[in-house]
């Protein structure tokens, strides 16, 4: 029994492993034209060169790309600003950490509604603005939802994702801080040189980690674009389902081919990762103290 | 630089860690400050950096307050118990880090390196990542880099403690012959009597966020000024008896004393050749002492 339990532990695991695997293989043969079932049987590369040909397909492609960089660059650089003032007033436990915590447990979907609600052309701000005549009528707000430029989708993740950095980042920093920073304020540094000098460096790895994490969710996430994006260009995601659901079955494979993009797009931020939590870990690995 | 420290409170998280400090530090000597766990050393020593608020009393370095110094302009460097190197730094770096702070011209701070890392054994480690040092070179880098701010005091946090024995004697002569020569006022916290005992000139003996007794080694050997300090420093029997015509007698023990008859109690330190009279008529503190 004592030999089998390690086996038993990592049946789910190994379980929840195949039908990922799966799904990946199957997803992949499809994006290479392989659906025997639909009478396609060879290999090719055609769905992704046309995706790349295709300006809409491409559009979607670098739309994507474009809303989940800018919504993760700036929800790094704004959640690194408020750690950075948390840690130096000393706020990094207790009550402001819950607040901190409510935006991350709240689902995609209900945060669309937010934003619909104080967005949209018919939406608080707007009501405002017209209530204080800034605007002539609650029309001329601009539209900030379904545009191409994407403001309604970021706004909206922002306010999911910079939460996740203050939270990921902020207890690292905070015993940075205390210990290295003390040191080098000791050795003469101001508060500020200090934080450049030493903690946010040692911090990189971590931070660069959690833009990558939002960065990858952003990009592959469905209900956000689709609740709160542009008609045209849309996001990959919604395009791959719109081409896994069209009547024509034929359409498939483009489906797959966009999420293969995904994917591999997704498999290289997973490797730069892994590559930086092992260098975060190993600059702040305790040496033992002993020769 | 002499460093003064009159009527020191401080508390921490509503409770007095340092009650009533005053002692003072004569420029270029080298003090112990000696005690168990949680008796008050390190906070001492961080208020002294001002890495921590005093509650009231003051700090003086040649006659003037550090209180309304920045503390990263007081010149008061720690090293650190866990030491404190910048991981991401090469050892070159991690040393320099002050100058670099400082603008000092970058040649002046490459002479500077090659000269620290001589004094502290490790030439040619300049480009060594601080990963890839051992914990007795992590000892050495840490002590460089504090020389290289051109400390006004020089505050030793339990610098050895992660170290065996062996080692420890060796880092403690390096910081004792390094002090010496560059005559810094040096403050080493310890709760290590022998390391204490070897390298200071005074020792300060805290013991509950006070300093009980703040003088030479001799002086706290030969004349504890009260029994806490004499039984920190070595095996004590506590003996009531009898003194007749300068003879003590009781349990066991008769020896000539300078007491005048009647009952005492008696601690006597066993390694330091010392006894503690304390009158049972009289009510004495215990504070006179006698040879054996």
């Amino acid at each position: 029994m004592k030999k089998l339990t390690p086996y038993l532990l990592s049946v789910p695991q190994i379980v929840l492993g195949i039908i990922f695997l799966t799904g990946l293989i199957t997803g992949i043969t499809q994006s290479l034209g392989v659906i025997p079932v639909f009478g396609l049987e060879e290999v090719t590369f055609d769905y992704y060169k046309e995706i790349f040909a295709k300006p809409d397909m491409l559009r979607s492609v670098l739309y994507s790309l474009y809303i989940a960089f800018v919504s993760a660059g700036i929800s790094t650089v704004a959640g690194v600003l408020i750690c950075m003032a948390l840690v130096a007033a000393g706020r990094t436990k207790g009550k402001m950490m819950r607040v901190v915590q409510i935006p991350i447990v709240v689902p995609h979907v209900v945060v669309a509604i937010f934003v619909i609600n104080i967005l949209s052309q018919n939406g608080l701000l707007a009501r405002f603005a017209y209530m204080l005549g800034i605007i002539g009528e609650q029309q001329d707000f601009p539209m900030l939802l379904y545009d191409p430029g994407g403001a309604g989708v970021i706004f909206a993740y922002l306010w999911k994702e910079i939460p996740f950095i203050i939270y990921f980042v902020i207890g690292l920093m905070a015993s940075i801080d205390g210990r290295l920073g003390e040191a080098a304020v000791n050795l003469g540094a101001g508060r500020l040189s200090s934080f450049f000098r030493v903690t946010l460096p040692l911090c990189m790895p971590s931070i660069l980690s959690g833009f990558l994490i939002i960065f990858v969710f952003a990009l592959g996430a469905y209900e956000l674009p689709m609740l709160l994006g542009a008609t045209v260009p849309k996001a990959l995601p919604v395009l791959a389902y719109i081409q896994y659901t069209h009547p024509d079955l034929k359409h498939r494979p483009y489906a797959m081919a966009l999420n293969g993009i995904v994917i591999a797009i997704s498999l290289l931020s997973a490797v730069i990762y892994y590559m930086l939590i092992k260098k975060g870990s190993m600059l702040l690995k305790e040496k033992e103290w002993s020769e | 630089m002499k460093l003064e420290i009159k009527d020191l409170y401080v508390r921490l998280q509503k409770e007095n860690i340092l009650k009533d400090i005053s002692f003072g530090i004569e420029d270029g000597s080298f003090v112990s400050l000696l005690g168990e766990s949680g008796c008050g050393k390190t906070t001492l020593l961080k208020s002294i950096a001002g890495l921590l608020d005093i509650e009231r009393g003051d700090i003086l370095l040649d006659g003037d307050s550090l209180l309304p110094v920045r503390p990263q302009d007081r010149g008061t460097v720690i090293v650190f118990q866990d030491l404190c190197l910048f991981p991401h730094m090469s050892v070159e770096k991690n040393i320099c880090f002050s100058m670099e702070l400082k603008k000092t011209p970058k040649e002046e701070q490459k002479r500077r390196v090659r000269e620290l890392l001589a004094d502290v054994q490790l030439t040619g480690f300049e480009k060594r990542k601080i990963q890839e040092m051992s914990g007795g070179q992590m000892q050495r880098v840490a002590l460089a880099r504090a020389f290289a701010a051109d400390p006004k005091i020089l505050l030793l946090d339990e610098p050895f403690s992660g170290l065996d024995e062996k080692l420890r004697v060796e880092m403690g002569a390096l910081v004792k012959r390094l002090q010496r020569e560059k005559h810094v006022t040096t403050v080493l916290v310890t709760h290590d009597k022998k390391e204490a005992l070897q390298l200071s000139d005074k020792i300060a003996l805290m013991h509950q966020g006070e300093i009980i007794q703040h003088a030479d080694a001799r002086e706290l050997l030969c004349n504890p000024c009260s029994p806490v300090v004499s039984e920190y420093f070595g095996r004590s029997a506590y003996v009531t008896g009898e003194v007749k015509d300068g003879v003590f007698a009781g349990e066991g023990y008769r020896f000539a004393c300078g007491e005048a008859d009647g009952r005492y109690d008696v601690m006597m330190l066993l390694d330091a050749n010392v006894c503690c009279f304390k009158s049972r008529e009289r009510g004495l503190q215990y504070g006179k002492e006698d040879r054996v």
